[in-house]
């Protein structure tokens, strides 16, 4: 360990986030930032209920007479798994439940879709990825250098979900994320825009040997903007307005539904947990599991102590991580050789490939500016 | 180190690929020389018995293992046919087995059974051990093991049964005798109870 | 006791695992690397994976496919498609494959069922046969190379002489269930049990576990293997692998009335 790291006081974001800053009180500004311009505007409680119940309604109403009248997508990640279970049991709503496999499902997170879906009677749809194409752009961005190496299962989750509202008129998608658990964010080194598609296609010209025929491209232009402002579909995160303790959700996704938990966050995907718990801190010591210990720190869920503690230890697992390694080369097609030597090859960023960042940088100040999105999005 | 014989028989991949997830090390053996190295030993084998213990004769394996695991006390386990060789001779063939373990192999009687189609015993079956062994420790016999045979083992010594399975009537699934142990399933195709097997042989 | 084997079985396709209706319209289902490694982890009982370009393409086997699904595996796996020789079938096996199907091979040269069986065992040898009535005889045939080639052999004279061959096991495929998700065709299963006593596997049809259930019910100890019932969930078909868990298999040992 780097000897010059510096630690937020308050949370345990440190200097790997190489744009953070500290005030005098070596408190962080993702802390700061969430004290001053979120938590103001967060409410859990009747406010919050009351918010989310007219948006029920909403949803309920433009909804009538149609097959369903929201779309979630379902990852079977806590997150999504409760949103469902609330959607239907407390809401009341019909969503069109929706799964991307991009060839990464662990048999845990099979399992608890199969339960939820089971459990609430609710007919499941799915888009299975091309496979060869997503083997390709996934290999093209470990050749890259670069860190955001979800990108190519992070776009095609988008890509699909916006296109499949879009097919089937839904106007409302319910999205998991949430204040509780994610308040804090990947700084933008660590993990880059899935919609930015200038860095994408650099990526995908450099790299990629196939024509990638069948990968769902979809630019930020067109979901963000056209679908969202012209069609009319939006995105609505319910878990912000009730309160969402990550313990309490598990335990009832568990007893009620026999939902298995996850070692760790994201590691629904095999490749999210190798990408996250050894890929990211091992090569570029960034180590997501700060970005949300830092989240549940800020939300009262997790002592900052405890996050220490756990951070001492590596993020994957040593007695697996050769196999998990070979698994990967091998999904990719290369040799373990190959592999590690992507590993070894020096660290790019975002920033050394084309990027449509400026954009991104005034569009989301000007929905700031709308009060539409809080937080810095950076 | 663990040594498994590779004398054309058995599904030496698997069980490699189990103790490789396990990160026990193993060498693989077709050659009396190599059994040096060996600390522990296992024995698959599919297919014929004849078949199986010429190949070892062949190979000059025979006297080495006798060497290794008569004089040398070192563990050896048995699988399948591999179990079967440790008899002094089965129904199916004429050639004399290794016989470490007092016993013959026998093919199940066509009266135990009811349906025409009863042979091989071919699919998930359950194992009663029938004394205190560290061989299906922290295993949850309930999931069972994987079977493929249609010859049993079938033991002089009441002490040598390490466990017996139900195919018709009761018969011995598993035996042992001091160093030496056999098993007629297949750990290498038993999922978790398999892998836990070959791990506490490995621990022994 | 014994218990009946339930077992998943994969088509690969361009690489990629698909399911046919009827034997055509390939829908794509994914990467065959994972879903057996999610198969393995749901500890199902046996896979079935059978390459349906293979032969029709008349190429070799994918080794380097087959070994990497071997890895994965801590059950008994089955492999099939474009296996002609004793030397295939021995190299396959040695990659940690348990079974080596064939099917157009032991029609077009029954002959190579014992070269075969010498090689790795009869044990390890398994027959598949694809049937399908002949709407206008009523009778029951043999056809190849994914449903393209109808030998016009007779399953039931055809098995016999399988089994007199040293064949391990027999694999019944229905063409006319498959995908069809409409239960397995006993029929066709009883004319095939009553001349043979090899283990049989059926193929074709389990659109439910109730249909296992029958299936077991009527004909005991047998190989019940699905494509689409462990691959698809719900009315849309989406793809999600799925395997009766241990208790869901007991339900159904019980409902069949199989004591185990």
């Amino acid at each position: 360990m780097n000897n010059s790291v510096q630690i937020c006081t308050n949370c345990v974001m440190d200097t790997s986030d190489a744009v953070i800053t500290f005030d005098e009180k070596g408190v962080c500004d993702h802390c700061n930032d969430f004290y001053k311009n979120v938590l103001p505007n967060w409410h859990t409680d009747d406010r919050g209920r009351t918010t989310l119940n007219q948006i029920v309604e909403k949803i309920k109403k433009l909804g009538k007479g149609k097959d369903f009248d929201c779309i979630l997508g379902m990852s079977g990640g806590v997150d999504s798994s409760f949103l469902l279970h609330m959607a239907v049991k407390d809401f009341g709503l019909r969503p069109l439940v929706f799964h991307v496999d991009g060839g990464w499902n662990s048999e845990l997170a099979v399992n608890n879709i199969e339960v939820m879906i089971d459990k609430l009677k609710l007919d499941l749809f799915t888009e299975v990825i091309d496979w060869e194409d997503m083997r390709d752009f996934q290999l093209a961005f470990f050749k890259a250098g670069v860190p955001h190496l979800d990108i190519p299962q992070d776009h095609a989750f988008i890509a699909t979900l916006y296109n499949f509202a879009n097919k089937h008129n839904i106007k409302y998608i319910l999205n998991g994320g949430n204040i509780s658990t994610e308040c804090v964010r990947n700084p933008l080194e660590w993990m880059y825009y899935g919609t930015d598609m200038a860095q994408l296609n650099d990526i995908r010209n450099r790299y990629c040997t196939r024509p990638l025929k069948n990968y769902p491209f979809s630019p930020i232009l067109k979901h963000k903007l056209y679908l969202r402002y012209i069609k009319g579909i939006q995105v609505v995160k319910p878990l912000n307005y009730i309160p969402y303790m990550k313990k309490d959700a598990i335990k009832l996704l568990t007893e009620q539904y026999g939902w298995k938990e996850y070692p760790q966050k994201h590691f629904e995907s095999r490749f999210t947990k190798f990408y996250e718990g050894y890929w990211l801190p091992e090569k570029f010591g960034y180590d997501t599991r700060k970005v949300q210990y830092s989240s549940l720190i800020l939300t009262n869920q997790m002592t900052r102590e405890e996050a220490l503690e756990k951070l001492k230890l590596p993020a994957y697992d040593p007695a697996t991580i050769e196999d998990d390694f070979k698994y990967i080369a091998t999904k990719l097609e290369i040799s373990v050789d190959e592999l590690r030597s992507y590993f070894k090859a020096p660290n790019k960023s975002y920033k050394d490939y084309k990027s449509q960042q400026r954009m991104f940088n005034t569009g989301a100040k000007a929905l700031k500016l709308f009060g539409i999105e809080k937080a810095i999005k950076r | 180190m663990i040594a498994i014989i590779n004398y054309g028989s058995g599904n030496i991949q698997a069980i490699g690929n189990i103790y490789t997830r396990l990160n026990i090390p193993y060498i693989v053996v077709s050659e009396p020389e190599q059994l040096n190295e060996a600390t522990k030993i296992i024995l698959p084998g599919v297919g014929a018995f004849d078949q199986a213990i010429n190949e070892l004769e062949k190979s000059g394996l025979r006297q080495s293992l006798n060497e290794h695991v008569l004089q040398r006390k070192k563990n050896i386990l048995g699988i399948c046919v591999g179990m079967q060789l440790l008899a002094h001779s089965s129904e199916e063939g004429i050639a004399k087995g290794l016989g470490w373990i007092d016993g013959t192999v026998k093919k199940f009687e066509h009266s135990s059974f009811t349906q025409a189609t009863h042979l091989p015993h071919m699919g998930w079956n359950n194992v009663e051990p029938k004394k205190p062994n560290e061989l299906f420790e922290e295993v949850d016999l309930n999931f069972g093991y994987y079977f493929l045979h249609s010859y049993y083992f079938s033991c002089n010594q009441q002490e040598d049964i390490l466990s017996v399975t139900h195919y018709g009537k009761q018969f011995v699934s598993a035996v042992s005798s001091n160093n030496i142990y056999g098993v007629q399933f297949h750990p290498e195709k038993s999922h978790q109870a398999g892998i836990q097997l070959l791990k506490n042989f490995a621990n022994l | 006791m014994l218990r009946p084997r339930i077992i998943p079985c994969l088509l690969v396709h361009n690489k990629g695992l698909v399911k046919t209706v009827n034997f055509s319209q390939p829908k794509y289902v994914g990467d065959p690397i994972n879903a057996v490694k999610i198969f393995n982890e749901k500890e199902v009982d046996e896979l079935v994976v059978l390459d349906i370009d293979a032969t029709v393409n008349n190429i070799e086997p994918d080794y380097i496919m087959i070994q990497n699904l071997a890895v994965e595996c801590r059950m008994p796996l089955c492999y099939g498609g474009g296996v002609k020789t004793a030397e295939q079938a021995k190299r396959i096996i040695k990659l940690g494959v348990e079974k080596v199907a064939i099917s157009s091979a032991a029609v077009e040269n029954p002959n190579i069922i014992p070269a075969i069986a010498e090689q790795i065992g009869s044990q390890s040898v398994v027959v598949v046969m694809d049937i399908k009535k002949n709407l206008k005889t009523g009778k029951y045939e043999i056809w190849t190379h994914n449903a393209k080639k109808n030998t016009c052999k007779d399953p039931v004279e055809f098995a016999k002489q399988l089994e007199q061959l040293g064949v391990g096991e027999i694999t019944v495929n229905s063409i006319d269930q498959d995908g069809v998700m409409k239960g397995y065709d006993h029929n066709l299963i009883t004319k095939i049990r009553e001349v043979i006593s090899v283990p049989i596997t059926v193929l074709g049809g389990a659109g439910k576990f109730h249909d296992i259930e029958l299936l077991i019910k009527k004909f005991g100890i047998i190989g019940a293997a699905a494509g689409s019932l462990f691959v698809f969930k719900g009315i849309y078909k989406a793809v999600l692998i799925n395997y009766p868990s241990r208790q869901d298999k007991i339900n159904i040992f019980n409902k069949a009335e199989y004591s185990i």
